[in-house]
């Protein structure tokens, strides 16, 4: 097909870098889906707050509270005001200004769900973990501030 | 007379502890878009805030999007970037609805009722009027609800590659569930 050995040349170099192309188009799309969020425990905080300080942030100023904490790991340290579990796979803690009704709320997953489950209202406790947002709830005329993939730590 | 004016009492108190508006601060709120060429884009929100009012048969839900967990912290970025649910500019999704066979439940006995609701969905600040079956089941002074139904994300500006190169559903399912007291 190829008398020419100039044109072999080509042919060959073509389809190894057609061949690496590929592969690392491959390595690159199972590195992406096999991705998964890292572990919070293993993870340093990059704030240590009180919780009803921490609220009151929002309270006055959501924007601003937001923006600072934005994608952060956050250990607050509070008080235990209610523990929800609707189903086996769900554990919230939440931690309450009983006076104006905002709250923080912890969602655990996996074995960290365990560990809180052991909490009651009333504990002292430190939990950290990675804060979503705090936005108004035209429901329950309070600030709801959110954490994913919490952990107990004391 | 004293005995029924006592068990009046009692229906009265009953009453009026369901005539309350119930609410949930742990109502689940799942979203699967995922298609048969990939199974990651689908998650959960388990902090939603849900109500349901006996008095008015008004149904409410709040869902943070930033409080979506996908099993994938790439794709829950590309979820919440501006392209995208754009969570920095519309933080929340609200549902805003009533039921509109109040006669197929009756709050005051435990059981289980299938209802029909319907309702304005707002996501990145677009409405749409949603229209589901749910489930309620009254167990002493407390609900549970279940309902899911399918949505167009284009309806609400939610556009992308991903959609028409089908690695994300175009109409994904969205499954509600809440425990309300």
């Amino acid at each position: 097909m190829f008398k020419n050995p100039k044109n072999k040349k080509v042919l060959k170099w073509s389809l190894t870098a057609a061949g690496a192309v590929l592969l690392i188009g491959a390595a690159v799309y199972f590195y992406y889906a096999t991705l998964t969020h890292e572990d919070t425990a293993s993870l340093k905080a990059d704030y240590t707050v009180e919780a009803i300080s921490f609220i009151k942030e929002f309270e006055k100023d959501y924007k601003t509270a937001n923006t600072k904490y934005a994608e952060k790991i956050i250990a607050v340290k509070g008080i235990v005001t209610e523990t929800e579990q609707p189903v086996d796979t769900t554990m919230n803690i939440k931690m309450t200004n009983t006076t104006t009704g905002s709250y923080i709320i912890f969602a655990f997953q996996n074995e960290d769900m365990v560990k809180a489950k052991k909490l009651k209202q009333g504990d002292k406790v430190k939990i950290k973990g990675s804060f979503g947002d705090g936005i108004y709830s035209e429901i329950k005329e309070a600030y709801f501030i959110n954490f994913q993939r919490s952990t107990v730590e004391k | 007379m004293k005995r029924t004016i006592l068990s009046l009492m009692i229906a009265t108190v009953s009453m009026m502890a369901f005539a309350q508006k119930k609410t949930s601060t742990s109502a689940t709120i799942a979203f699967d878009a995922s298609t048969s060429i990939d199974d990651l884009p689908k998650a959960e929100n388990k902090t939603a805030i849900a109500a349901i009012d006996p008095a008015k048969n008004t149904v409410q839900f709040e869902a943070a999007i930033k409080s979506f967990t996908f099993s994938n912290p790439k794709i829950q970025e590309h979820f919440n970037q501006k392209s995208w649910l754009n969570s920095d500019e519309f933080p929340k999704a609200t549902f805003n609805g009533v039921i509109t066979n109040p006669s197929a439940v009756n709050f005051n006995k435990d059981g289980t009722y299938n209802v029909a609701v319907e309702g304005d969905l707002t996501i990145k600040d677009k409405t749409q009027k949603v229209k589901t079956q749910a489930t309620i089941v009254v167990a002493g002074k407390t609900l549970r609800t279940n309902a899911s139904f399918n949505i167009k994300l284009a309806d609400f500006g939610v556009e992308g590659q991903p959609i028409t190169a089908g690695k994300v559903s175009a109409e994904p399912k969205i499954s509600v569930s809440a425990e309300l007291n």
